[in-house]
């Protein structure tokens, strides 16, 4: 009887096959959520627009009506496309915060909706939540990109004079970086509750010191140096080189190698921080409460 | 069979009501000090991007394009004055909007309902709290974005107040409005968010209209909140506006009457829809 009772059988097998089955399924489950609920489309096909507008339209207006001031903007910044150059600014500032709130917000959500503690006790490894959050957001984002470049081809002329691969490759070597950021926040968001107001501050972060409308060079030096040490700065950077100033791969390294290492350490630092929070949640019993 | 009501709606008892909703909204709001940290710091996080890109504009630290859409080249005062006032709209855009899907959630609608108060008075109580602490964070935020980015307003600040409110009084008609729409789509976040950037946008909150494409200005110049935005500026910068300063606000004031009117009527007209399919409470 003792024997038997010192061997805990458990009745789930899990293995390779069923961690995929699992991925898949919540993968599965956050698709037909997002097609759920239609005004989505509505927000894909406006604000790629309208959120780049409203810088374009102040530049525009910096410009004045003999465009004076745009060939200050061309002179300084060096860029040929000025819609184009706001564009990839605005778009990788979106990119992240919608990150932020989707991924960032996946657990808490789940916790709001009660379903967080059921799941919590199926024999899967935890972190597919995360990761089953985030192909289908990475799917709609590649819609996003792709959905702003045809829409500003068409509607504003903007033309690539790069390679599209090579800022394809900038994207994707982006993606760890972007990603890891949301799993590190989607760890704290389960622990402090509320915390509207911490995206509110990474978004930020990233509005100002990476130079989503203005070059770099153009802070402070303290500003730059801050700027050095968040990954959107060289996505930015990556991306406009890629995209009008035909930059090459060789070109292109530093911004991809920068990119790589922080996605590694963002990764890294997802993975660590939803593990502790994971245990932390066991032991006092915090995962159902909000 | 004559049917008699016990409760006695008066003036008073109205009022009482209305300080009420707003004294538990104060109570929420200071319950997350947060809030007011990020309110404050939030439109300085967005005008930050602008005042570099108008840096990389500007020739000496004179930005001579954007004077001569708009009359003066101090783009920081008129986008600042600009994002003062997008706070008030934003306040009364969703603030009335927003409450009602907070009460839905959280199950009181109903309850909310049944009390002998005015519904319209329900929603101007939602919102006189936000007016509060949009003041105390926007003057904070304008003193911290004068110490960093400069702020000098040189005109009369009298006339700039006053011509702020037949401006505000005309959103709460907006505002009665897309509360409708929130009773009747019960999630119209997309449509709030949307709409009132746009509106926010293209009413010139972050430039002169004038330096608009050809085809977005007739939009405009529809928008009564533009008046609103240029007849201010026009007060405290002696910028160059679209029509004399008097008949803007002469405008401001027509916008005023015509869409608590309208807006009161659409409200109604929707509210008694909604009650009679008994979907107030469905969210």
């Amino acid at each position: 009887m003792r024997s038997e009772m010192s061997v805990f059988s458990s009745l789930g097998k899990p293995g390779f096959l069923s961690e995929i089955q699992a991925f898949i399924a919540i993968t599965r489950r956050e698709w037909t959520i997002f097609r759920r609920y239609p005004s989505w489309i509505i927000a894909l096909l406006i604000w790629p627009l309208i959120f780049p507008m409203m810088y374009i339209l102040t530049g525009r207006a910096l410009s004045g009506p003999d465009g004076s001031g745009l060939a200050v903007f061309t002179k300084t910044t060096g860029a040929t496309d000025f819609i184009g150059y706001i564009v990839i600014g605005t778009t990788v500032w979106m990119w992240q915060n919608i990150v932020l709130w989707d991924v960032g917000f996946s657990l808490r959500n789940e916790q709001m909706r009660g379903t967080l503690e059921s799941n919590w006790l199926s024999p899967t490894w935890r972190f597919s939540y995360l990761l089953g959050h985030t192909g289908p957001q990475i799917i709609s984002m590649a819609m996003f990109v792709l959905i702003t470049a045809v829409e500003f081809g068409l509607l504003f002329g903007v033309k690539l004079h790069g390679s599209i691969w090579l800022a394809a490759l900038v994207m994707l070597a982006s993606i760890p970086a972007v990603y890891g950021l949301g799993f590190a926040f989607a760890s704290l968001v389960i622990t402090l509750k509320e915390a509207h107001a911490f995206v509110f501050l990474v978004r930020g972060l990233v509005m100002i010191f990476c130079g989503i409308t203005f070059p770099i060079s153009l802070l402070p030096g303290w500003m730059q140096s801050v700027a050095a040490w968040l990954p959107q700065t060289y996505m930015i950077h990556g991306m406009r080189a890629a995209a009008f100033a035909n930059a090459s791969l060789t070109d292109l390294w530093p911004d991809l190698r920068a990119l790589i290492l922080f996605g590694a350490f963002w990764l890294t630092v997802g993975y660590l921080l939803f593990t502790w929070m994971e245990r932390r949640a066991r032991q006092t019993g915090a995962i159902g409460q909000y | 069979m004559q049917t008699q009501l016990l409760s006695r709606p008066t003036l008073a008892t109205q009022l009482r009501a209305l300080f009420v909703i707003a004294r538990k909204d104060w109570k929420v709001f200071w319950r997350y000090p947060l809030n007011a940290v990020s309110n404050v710091f939030q439109p300085i996080i967005w005008v930050t991007p602008i005042y570099f890109m108008g840096k990389a504009f500007s020739t000496n630290g004179q930005a001579t394009g954007f004077a001569a859409y708009s009359g003066t080249g101090d783009y920081m005062s008129f986008i600042l004055i600009g994002t003062v006032l997008s706070n008030f709209i934003l306040t009364v855009f969703w603030g009335m909007g927003n409450a009602l899907k907070e009460d839905m959630d959280a199950g009181v609608l109903e309850s909310n309902w049944l009390t002998p108060v005015s519904r319209l008075l329900i929603l101007v109580g939602r919102t006189l709290t936000s007016l509060l602490t949009t003041s105390i964070t926007s003057l904070v935020m304008l003193a911290i974005a004068a110490a960093l980015f400069g702020f000098r307003p040189t005109g009369n600040t009298v006339a700039a107040l006053l011509t702020t409110i037949p401006m505000l009084l005309g959103l709460y008609g907006f505002g009665f409005a897309f509360a409708a729409i929130v009773l009747i789509m019960r999630d119209a976040n997309t449509i709030i968010d949307v709409s009132s950037f746009l509106v926010q946008g293209l009413s010139g909150a972050n430039f002169p209209v004038r330096s608009l494409p050809y085809w977005l200005i007739p939009i405009s110049l529809m928008l009564p909140l533009t008046y609103g935005f240029d007849a201010v500026r026009g007060w405290l910068l002696k910028t160059s506006t679209l029509l004399p300063l008097r008949t803007e606000v002469l405008l401001l004031i027509i916008f005023m009457f015509v869409t608590l009117w309208l807006g009161a009527w659409v409200f109604y007209r929707v509210e008694r829809r909604v009650r009679t399919l008994g979907t107030l409470g469905q969210h």
